[in-house]
Parts: C-alpha cells; sequence; structure tokens
C-alpha cells in the first residue's frame, strides 16, 4: 500500500512540476559587436601575377576580446554544398592569387575567443589572367591579321607589350586585313565537350572571323565552326548585339543571326535571313548602328535597294522598317548610297548616317537616325557643302554619348565637324610619312571599385608609317583634342581596330 | 485496495497503448491498373493525359521493316506484390475509322507471344505494354486505329476511368508528329500537311518526326537557335521552290498554298 501511495505521490509531483511558471530572460543588454573595417567589396587581381595582401582592423565591444581570424575563398555560383578553401588563418594576409580566371568570393571571418562571437565580411574576388586586361590591337600586314596586347596592370597606360598574341597562342593568323572588334560576355560553346559561358573577343578581318577565351585568348570557334552550315564564302563584316539574346553575323552582306537568350544555344549563327517573302536580294553595307537598350536592334543599310534594315533575336527575316513621322528620307528605296553610318548613343538610341545620291553623286547629307522599331526618323539635316572638310574625308567615327561631333579624316589630317552648328576645325595632322588608316572614339568609365586607374575618353588616330603602326589616343576638351596623347601604342602592321579589354566590363558598344 | 490497484494497472495498459506509431496508409486494399505517363513524365502535369492518343509512321523506316513494337506506360495501384501479375487489354472498335485488324495490322493481344508481356513484375508497380504494329501495304493508303482497354482479371480491379484506355493511329504514310503542336504550329511550322512535312524533310534532311522534334521543343531545354535556323532554311527552299515554279507554287494534298508562319 506504501508503495502504491508512493507512486501516486510521484505522479501528483510530476503534474505539479509539469507546469512551472515562466521566468523567461528578459536581459535585454546589448551583445557583442565585431567591427571589421579595411575590406573593399570587390578585388581584381591577375591570376599567379597579383597577391591579395590586406590586414584588416578589428575590434569589438567586448574589452579584452582576443581574435582567431581566417581567409577564405569559394565559388558563390556552385550549387549545393559550400566549399570554402581556407587560404590563411591569421588577420593579415599575403596571398599569391592561385584561383582560375572568374569571380570569386573572399571572406574574412573573426571569431572572439573569449565569447564564441563571430563576425564575417564578404567581397568579390574578380581573378583575371594576363590576357583579361590592357589595349588589344587587330593590325594586319596586308594579307594576314593578328593581335598585339599592351598590358596595363596598374593603369590605363600600358607598360609591357606582348606581339602577335593571337598566333602565338593559337599557331596561325586570320586571313585578310583586320577589320573590327567585337566583345561578348556571354557566348555560349564547348571546346572542351562541356557547354559553358565565355568572355569572348570575336576578332574579324575581311576575310575570317576567330571568337577567342579572353581569359586564355584560346580560339573557342573559326569561321567554320561559328555557323550551324558555314557560308561558301568568307567575307565577314559585322559581328553585334541586340536585344533579347540577339547575336548577329554580316558575312558577304547576308545577316546570319543567333538566338542566345535561352541557355540551350550551341554558340551557332544560323542561315542566311530572308529579306522577305519572295527572298528579295539583299547586301549589307559594313557600317551599322547599335544600341544598348530594351528593345533596341541593330539597324544596317542595304546596299541594293538603298534601304535601312533591323532584325529581332528570334526570326527567320529582316525587320523592314517604316519611315518616322516627318522623315526627309525615305528609309526605303531612296536611292542613295551609305558612305558611313555610327552610333551616337546607345540609350537612347540615335546615330548619324553620311549618304551620298546615286543619281546626282554630288549630292551628300549628313543625317540624323532614331529607331523606333518599326519606325526610323532619318532628319535631312546637314547637306554638305562641296567646300566642307567633311564633303572629301574618307575615315569617320562619332563621339559616343559626348559632345556632339563627328570626326573624319581628309588626306594626313583628323577634323572635326560640330553636328549642331556645323563648325569644322582640324585637329590632328599626322607626321610627314604617316598614313591615318583608322580612327576611333572610346571611352570607360571605370565606375566599379578599383576600376578608377584605368577609365579613359580617348579619340583614337591609327596611323602606318611603313610597315609599321602608331595609335595615338588624345584626351579631348569640348570636343576638341588635347595637343599631346595621353596613350601612344607602336607596333608591326596596319591597325584596324583598339579596344580596351577590362575584367571587370562586359559592355563594349562596337561600331565604326 | 484491490479497487486502486486495478486503477494503476489500468492506468499503465492505458499509457503503453496510447504511444504507437501510426500505420502508413498503403493502398493495399484493392490492387488496380491504368495507364500513365513514362516514369521521367511522372511529375508533369497534364503528362498523363497527354499520353491517351498517340500516333505512329512506318515511313521513317527502312523497306526491311516488316513490324515494329510502340511501348505504353501502365502503372498498378495499390503497391507492389510479391509474385508477378499479369493483366489483359482487349480492343475497342471506334465508331468512323479503320479500326486495325488482329493479326493483319497488329498482333493480338491474346498472342501468346505477346501477352507474354502484359506482367507487372513482383515488387513493381510499373512496366511497358508492348504493342506489335505490322506494316501491312493497306497503311500505304489508309491509317488504321488501334483502341484498346485495361480489363478487369483475377490480379488487377479497373482503375480511374480516364485512364484505362490507350489510342495509337498508326500508318505508312507521313504523318503529323505530336510534336507540331498548336502553339508550334503557331509559331513555326503552320497548318499540317503531307506535303508541307515532306518538303520539311527534303529541305533539310532530318525526318521531322517525333523524335526529333521533341529534342528541338525539349519543355526543359529548348533549343530555338537551331529551330530558327531550320525554319530558315525551309522558308528560303520554299521561296526559292515557288520562283522556279512562276504560277505553280507548292501546293499541299488538299490544294492549299503551302506557307509557314
Amino acid at each position: 500500500m506504501k508503495k502504491i501511495y508512493t507512486i501516486l505521490g510521484l505522479t501528483s509531483a510530476l503534474f505539479i512540476f509539469g507546469c512551472s511558471k515562466d521566468i523567461g530572460n528578459y536581459d535585454y543588454a546589448p551583445g557583442e559587436v565585431i567591427t571589421i573595417n579595411g575590406i573593399e567589396d570587390s578585388y581584381t587581381k591577375i591570376a599567379a601575377v597579383d597577391k591579395i595582401t590586406l590586414d584588416p582592423e578589428v575590434s569589438s565591444t567586448e574589452k579584452d576580446a582576443d581574435f582567431e581570424c581566417f581567409w577564405g575563398v569559394y565559388d558563390s555560383r556552385v550549387l549545393g554544398t559550400l566549399v570554402i578553401d581556407t587560404i590563411a588563418k591569421t588577420k593579415a594576409i599575403d596571398y599569391l592569387i592561385s584561383q582560375s580566371p572568374k569571380d570569386w568570393t573572399l571572406v574574412f571571418g573573426a571569431k572572439n575567443k573569449k565569447t564564441g562571437v563571430s563576425k564575417y565580411v564578404i567581397s568579390t574576388l574578380k581573378v583575371g589572367t594576363q590576357f583579361t586586361r590592357g589595349w588589344y590591337v587587330l593590325k594586319d600586314d596586308g594579307s594576314q591579321t593578328d593581335l598585339d596586347l599592351f598590358k596595363s596592370s596598374v593603369g590605363i597606360v600600358p607598360v609591357d607589350k606582348v606581339e602577335n598574341v593571337y598566333s602565338i597562342i593559337n599557331g596561325k593568323k586570320l586571313n585578310g586585313k583586320a577589320s573590327l572588334f567585337s566583345f561578348q560576355y556571354n557566348y555560349r560553346t564547348n571546346p572542351t565537350g562541356v557547354y559553358a559561358n565565355y568572355r569572348a573577343l570575336y576578332l574579324m578581318s575581311d576575310k575570317d572571323v576567330s571568337v577567342v577565351d579572353i581569359s586564355s585568348l584560346k580560339e573557342l570557334n573559326d569561321f567554320n565552326h561559328l555557323f550551324y552550315e558555314a557560308p561558301a564564302t568568307k567575307a565577314p563584316s559585322i559581328v553585334t548585339w541586340g536585344y533579347l539574346g540577339g547575336n548577329y553575323v554580316v558575312n558577304d552582306g547576308q545577316l546570319h543571326s543567333l538566338y542566345a537568350n535561352l541557355a540551350t544555344n550551341t554558340g551557332h549563327f544560323g542561315a542566311r535571313r530572308i529579306k522577305d517573302g519572295v527572298n528579295t536580294p539583299y547586301k549589307l553595307s559594313k557600317y551599322f548602328m547599335m544600341g544598348s537598350g530594351i528593345q533596341q536592334n541593330p539597324i544596317f543599310f542595304d546596299e541594293m535597294s538603298s534601304s535601312f534594315v533591323s532584325c529581332v533575336a528570334n526570326s527567320t527575316v529582316l525587320n523592314l522598317l517604316t519611315d518616322g513621322t516627318g522623315n526627309k528620307i525615305p528609309v526605303n528605296n531612296n536611292n542613295k548610297n551609305l558612305l558611313f553610318m555610327g552610333t551616337k548613343s546607345g540609350s537612347p538610341y540615335t546615330g548619324y548616317a553620311i549618304l551620298q545620291d546615286k543619281s546626282n553623286p554630288s549630292i551628300k547629307i549628313l543625317s540624323s537616325l532614331t529607331p523606333v522599331s518599326p519606325k526610323l526618323t532619318i532628319t535631312a539635316s546637314d547637306t554638305m557643302k562641296v567646300t566642307d572638310k567633311i564633303y572629301n574625308a574618307s575615315n569617320y567615327t562619332l563621339n559616343l554619348d559626348d559632345e556632339n561631333m563627328i570626326y573624319f579624316t581628309v588626306g594626313n589630317e583628323v577634323w572635326s565637324r560640330n553636328l549642331s552648328n556645323k563648325f569644322e576645325q582640324r585637329q590632328f595632322i599626322a607626321p610627314a610619312g604617316e598614313e591615318i588608316t583608322f580612327i576611333r572614339h572610346r571611352k570607360y568609365a571605370g565606375t566599379a571599385s578599383g576600376e578608377a586607374p584605368f577609365k579613359y575618353n580617348y579619340i583614337m588616330i591609327g596611323t602606318k608609317i611603313g610597315a609599321n603602326y602608331k595609335v595615338r589616343m588624345f584626351t579631348k576638351t569640348s570636343g576638341n583634342l588635347s595637343p599631346d596623347p595621353a596613350v601612344t601604342l607602336d607596333g608591326k602592321g596596319s591597325v584596324g581596330d583598339v579596344i580596351y579589354i577590362s575584367p571587370v566590363n562586359s559592355t563594349y558598344l562596337n561600331n565604326y | 485496495m484491490k479497487k486502486v490497484k486495478y486503477f494503476l494497472g489500468a492506468l499503465a495498459l492505458l499509457a503503453l497503448a496510447s504511444c504507437k506509431e501510426d500505420a502508413p496508409f498503403l493502398f493495399n486494399d484493392v490492387a488496380t491498373l491504368q495507364f500513365g505517363p513514362p516514369l521521367s513524365a511522372i511529375y508533369q502535369s497534364g503528362a498523363n493525359a497527354a499520353g491517351a492518343n498517340r500516333s505512329y509512321t512506318f515511313f521513317y523506316k527502312s523497306p526491311d521493316t516488316r513490324q515494329d513494337t510502340v511501348f505504353f506506360d501502365i502503372y498498378a495501384i495499390g503497391g507492389p506484390s510479391l509474385k508477378d501479375r499479369s493483366f489483359k487489354l482487349k480492343q475497342v472498335q471506334v465508331d468512323g475509322v479503320n479500326n486495325a485488324i488482329p493479326g493483319t495490322h497488329y498482333i493480338a493481344f491474346d498472342n501468346p507471344d505477346v501477352s507474354k508481356n502484359f506482367v507487372i513484375k513482383a515488387g513493381q508497380v510499373h512496366s511497358l505494354v508492348p504493342v506489335i504494329l505490322l506494316r501491312d501495304i493497306s497503311l500505304k493508303t489508309a491509317d488504321a486505329v488501334l483502341k484498346f482497354n485495361i480489363i478487369e482479371n483475377e490480379n488487377f480491379k479497373l482503375g480511374e476511368t480516364d485512364y484505362l484506355w490507350r489510342r495509337l493511329d498508326f500508318t505508312d504514310r507521313i504523318n503529323k508528329p505530336a510534336a507540331w503542336s498548336a502553339t508550334y504550329q503557331t509559331t513555326y511550322y503552320g497548318t499540317y500537311s503531307t506535303v508541307k512535312h515532306k518538303f520539311m524533310m527534303d529541305s533539310t534532311g532530318e525526318l521531322w518526326d517525333q523524335a526529333f522534334m521533341s529534342v528541338l521543343q525539349d519543355p526543359v531545354a529548348p533549343d530555338p537557335a537551331r529551330l530558327t535556323y531550320y525554319m530558315t532554311v525551309i522558308k528560303t527552299a520554299l521561296i526559292n521552290y515557288n520562283n522556279a515554279h512562276p504560277g505553280n507554287a507548292l501546293r499541299d494534298e488538299l490544294g492549299n498554298l503551302v506557307v509557314f508562319p
């Protein structure tokens, strides 16, 4: 009986203690706060060349904190379990970058050993190679095209040069004369048997194309492998981009496209696009415009019909355009030759064309172009006088997004023309013995972290001196070139195009 | 005192009995059978009904091919069994069509060579139903329709009514692949015709059968770039054909002009 009472008593006790008062922990005293300073949001480094050298300041609201620290690197794009490669277990780090070229995440952790409280700081570690930063010059020797690299690891002024770097890496040159570069940050192909996206640079001559991985300069695709069915004639003139993953190649005046919006594309350009329902022949000029905004697609010019045309990504035909309000020159069948067309502004999308009348070739008109699909507004703003310098010009470039100017060459001189008031001014005289082969306006804002030393805004003038080239790059004030170039590149051959590649930048608006 | 003991004993029994794992609901009271989608598509909405009507053609096969097998997915509901379980199928007649004739257009379902395969294996709940089609000469001029139902036997009751049947339209002529869907018809292919289909084959060297089109139109990883390439080739070929035959543009079997969107 006693046992029974004991069991009942214990059971009762359990019931009683089962309901206890909530006494909680309502201590609202602030917890320990660890502060880490001295780590940037982003670092850009060259693999096997650069070090990451840091010694961040670590402090705590707790007195006498004793920290243990670590540095790690991981690939944030890998799905699943996060694998952190610990590269140091100290607060200060002096680490030679050994990661492969791509974006990594750098993490620093500090833990107060006395309290167990930790703090982590992450930043982006952009790893490039010696090829992912510098000036590239596309040049030819009259029959074959190659690439020179002017490395600029500390600032926009190059410090080192690698000549013929394309043929050194790939064991061949491109046939033909150098024409244009084009950069694509997500070209998809499978050189290793597995499809992946590459930061890719297109090298184009008048007879060939090569797409290279900018990290290694190794060729990803040549002309014959760039298409589902390679065209019989190798005569590329344009590589450019449009809205919704529209990638475009003009070869032998015919438009080929790649709808790259979906990750299933194989990096192959399609068959020649049809112009209309009866397959009317066409031949696109080498001059074009490209925009950088939403629903903005390239503008081409069909030399056979004297018509401006465009395109959209996922289509089998050219997009025929219609006249904008108050067009001074018809978009279609305007009986003009195109002497030049280029982009003035990527967004809002505007450009200029120089048109020459077919019936009366003495009439040359500088017209502004404003595409708003399917319309193209052409304003015949400027019928040139025979006495105007631009009337007899041969090379042209527009001041992209900057002053309302167009630059052109007349003999061995570079001139500018104010597009608002038609004022012309000589900007440069090439020294005796030099022939001007190329002019181009390029700029890079360098707004990303660590990119400030590499920003530039230059008018480039390329000349040929015998078998050598010289590219002078001038800063400008109100559109007028500085007396002396800020950067000069020298090498062998004749220049077709010059581009500055940064491991951070992904957008390169590129036309003549 | 005795009452207290009984009370404590009952309390202990209650305590022991109160904690018991829920028995899983195994649906093993009645075994039923029904058709379903391929195993790879069982989580895709609408896949079950979408597989009810299938088509097949001998057109793409070499002349030596005299018979071919089309497989249908079938599922046992109610869990696996420790022994093999046979099931039965039966052809049903469809009004207004050329119903397939056993022995002429297909091997009859009660033929032992076929019926021996109508089995859900021990430990399995899924099987493939082989339907063996025969390349009869009549298929060159007329399509055949084979509709069949599951019928109840000693192993299986009938499953859901909507999934008890399958229909197979087959021929030895070119036919419209299921991938020539309304969506793709609007965007790429236009109205189906055998003349158009043959023209697409001749222009590209591809069969444009279900297997080929399914890859281009893969719902998970479609390849519109490649499809656009082919359509450009086909459209160009059609224009060139029409230009080469002035006043006699390509028309389909119904006399309509062959056009693409």
